[in-house]
């Protein structure tokens, strides 16, 4: 039974990636409905596959003697991750349904969505490092194929490619750790690499550690690599919420959360994934306070995000970051959509345009509202618990000061969010904009998540209970809801907590009133460029395009030339094989 | 050196080598290129060959060979047929005056 679940949690997005390239562009209300239909259906699947969960490998297809044997698993934390990514990414093909409403191209966008969706569960439930580096590298040729899926736009190709660029960066990393474990254990699988960790050379598994570090950080779009996700920004809105929230960035720290028992004991991992996690959630946090584009500041605030999860990770909270990405999942793909809805319905995506729509809209001003407050961590949202359960572990496993930096990040989140609020839908329109109504799949959508962003965090228990009993080789205590509960609420640290995002609250609704709001500070110049890690990435891809220009003389096209060239190479061998022999 | 059959086959094969490497510098004309890397190729052939049989695997030697003569001869195929476009489109085959109309 779990082997078809899973069949059918990674067959039915490609079956239907395939069917929708097949059909005639002529029917777009077909190919509407054909994707709407494939995803929910993997959704359904990847919720009934829950129970189903346990630590035994539950398909195994011998590959031959290199490739190993393609295994899956479904455990606690791959069905998790599963179920976030088919769910949310059905209802952004829901939303979809109004949003790309008489579009050019619909199933270039629908098929490249299923096939990530697809890939993603397949890169969650594999239980084989050479084919979750297949997978991974999928999300990452579909990431790039939708971010430029307007591809007459400049700036929507330049964002897929440089998002595809720096991912790959992070694949060579997957890539390397996933030989270097085949080197020292002479298997690709997981399960492998978990038990026999500490049979593993310390060198080799520092290599294969900070190689998947480097792959979770460009992957989740964590400092250094955080300077692509914005970029990505070109996207079509669903596209945004499906790789923001459902697909892809989770990808990184799932790797992470899923690796954590085997890299514990190398010196300095875990303490370097805290500090990557840790400036990434502090700088974007400080980016976002000044962004005017309403895209471009929920992007900051999903890094920001990510960071937290990834800095409760080398806190060694591996339950706490799955907690805050199940709850991050849910409000930042309703954030996404509702913020889709506001651009798609005004025709804008800059803030200082915006302003007073709340009254036209009140639905996704309303749902706007649910979100933003379980961004920021107001009680009793999803948001709220996840996020204090990340303060804690942080309280507990990191120095003071990281965890002061991480309380005033949640102040600065706090404040940066309901900045948007006000600036969308509060305060006097500043500008004539025509207004459509929101459609209703959008609403439908919308509606979900926000009924989910109240009710997820129940599903704590249940979590835990999935984490605990079936990740061998994590070290999971087993808590129930009320234990979890009264252990927030009783912590001093969460009151403390609730104060810096009051007091982060309370200084946006002020610097609404009167003071300006539109940056032309000194911070400007410096988020413009991502705090110089833009003119970074672009010193990188001159080079290589200066090197490559030069080496294009060796290049004549004549083939004398080239003859040479092949004999030259010939004697080197032999020479060096007389030598040496 | 004595002269076993295989270091006989071995001598034949650097033999071809060096033909068709000769030909390959020495050569203008597009087709008499083909026919070169035809030879070249067959050297590689009998060198898979030779190996199978000195490293006690005829079989796997014999497999790849018969794998690079297909592979080959659908590349033989395209280079002719590209030639007679280029005799068609460009008026010659000699190889200095083709490579003159880079660009």
């Amino acid at each position: 039974m779990t082997a078809i679940l899973i069949g059918l949690v990674i067959g039915l997005p490609w079956l239907g990636a395939i069917v929708l390239w097949l059909t005639r562009d002529e029917d777009p209300r077909l190919q509407h409905t054909l994707a709407v239909g494939f995803s929910l259906a993997a959704g359904c699947a990847s919720l009934a596959l829950i129970p189903f969960s346990s630590a035994e490998t539950a398909v195994r297809i011998p590959m031959g003697r290199f490739f190993g044997d393609l295994t899956f698993t479904a455990d606690g934390l791959a069905v998790t991750l599963t179920a976030i990514a088919c769910v949310v990414g059905s209802l952004a093909v829901v939303f979809s349904v109004d949003y790309m409403h008489g579009e050019e191209q619909l199933k270039r966008y629908y098929a490249f969505v299923l096939l990530f969706i697809g890939a993603m569960t397949g890169l969650l439930l594999s239980g084989n490092l050479l084919f979750m580096f297949f997978f991974w590298e999928i999300t990452a040729l579909c990431s790039y194929a939708l971010i430029s899926f307007y591809n007459d736009d400049p700036k929507a190709v330049a964002g897929g490619i440089k998002a595809l660029i720096i991912t790959q960066v992070g694949g060579v990393g997957l890539l390397a750790g996933a030989l270097t474990t085949y080197a020292a254990l002479g298997s690709y699988q997981v399960a492998d690499l978990l038990a026999k960790a500490e049979e593993i050379p310390a060198g080799l598994l520092t290599v294969i550690a900070f190689g998947f570090l480097l792959a979770a950080a460009a992957k989740s779009a964590q400092f250094p690599f955080h300077t692509w996700l914005p970029d990505a920004m070109e996207a079509p809105t669903p596209i945004s919420a499906l790789i923001h929230a459902a697909t892809m960035v989770n990808a990184g720290v799932y790797l992470l959360a899923r690796f954590y028992p085997a890299f514990e004991s190398v010196s300095g991992w875990a303490f370097s994934v805290m500090l990557v996690g840790l400036i990434s959630a502090f700088i974007t946090a400080v980016m976002a306070l000044v962004a005017t584009d309403l895209k471009r500041a929920l992007a900051y605030s999903t890094v920001s995000q990510l960071g937290y999860m990834v800095y409760a990770i080398g806190a060694g909270g591996v339950l706490a970051s799955q907690f805050h990405l199940l709850s991050h999942a849910v409000f930042k793909a309703l954030l996404f959509l509702a913020a889709g809805s506001v651009i798609h319905s005004v025709g804008t995506r800059d803030m200082r345009r915006m302003g007073g729509l709340g009254s036209k809209m009140p639905f996704v001003r309303n749902v706007f509202i649910i979100g933003a407050l379980a961004l920021a961590g107001v009680p009793i949202l999803n948001g709220f618990w996840s996020k204090e359960l990340i303060l804690e572990v942080g309280l507990e496993h990191s120095p003071i000061w990281a965890y002061g930096l991480m309380l005033l990040g949640a102040g600065l989140t706090a404040f940066y969010t309901f900045r948007m609020v006000w600036l969308v839908f509060f305060g006097t329109g500043r500008d004539q904009l025509h207004i459509h109504s929101a459609g209703l799949a959008m609403k439908a959508a919308l509606g979900i998540l926000a009924v989910g962003t109240f009710v997820t965090w129940l599903s704590f228990g249940n979590l835990n209970g999935l984490l605990s009993s079936t990740l061998p080789f994590h070290e999971i205590e087993h808590e129930s809801l009320l234990e979890m509960m009264g252990m927030v609420i009783s912590a001093p640290a969460t009151w403390l907590a609730l104060l810096v995002v009051a007091i982060g609250i309370v200084i946006s609704w002020i610097r609404m009133r009167g003071f300006k709001f539109f940056g032309g500070g000194w911070l400007d110049p410096l988020v413009e460029s991502s705090f110089g890690f833009d003119t970074l990435n672009r010193i990188i891809t001159m080079g290589v395009q200066k090197l490559a220009g030069q080496l294009s003389l060796t290049q004549t096209g004549i083939l004398s030339w080239n003859v040479v060239g092949i004999l030259g190479a010939f004697l080197a061998v032999l020479v060096f094989l007389i030598w040496s022999a | 050196m004595t002269l076993t059959p295989l270091n006989a086959v071995f001598l034949g094969v650097i033999l071809l080598l060096v033909i068709g490497f000769y030909g390959l510098l020495i050569t203008r004309n597009l087709i008499k290129i083909v026919l070169v890397l035809q030879i070249l190729v067959k050297a590689v052939v009998v060198a898979l060959v030779l190996a199978g049989k000195a490293s006690g695997n005829l079989g796997l030697g014999q497999s790849l060979a018969a794998t690079v003569i297909v592979a080959d001869t659908i590349v033989a195929v395209v280079a002719l047929a590209l030639a007679v476009q280029v005799r068609r489109r460009v008026g010659t085959l000699d190889l200095a005056k083709i490579s003159t109309l880079r660009g």
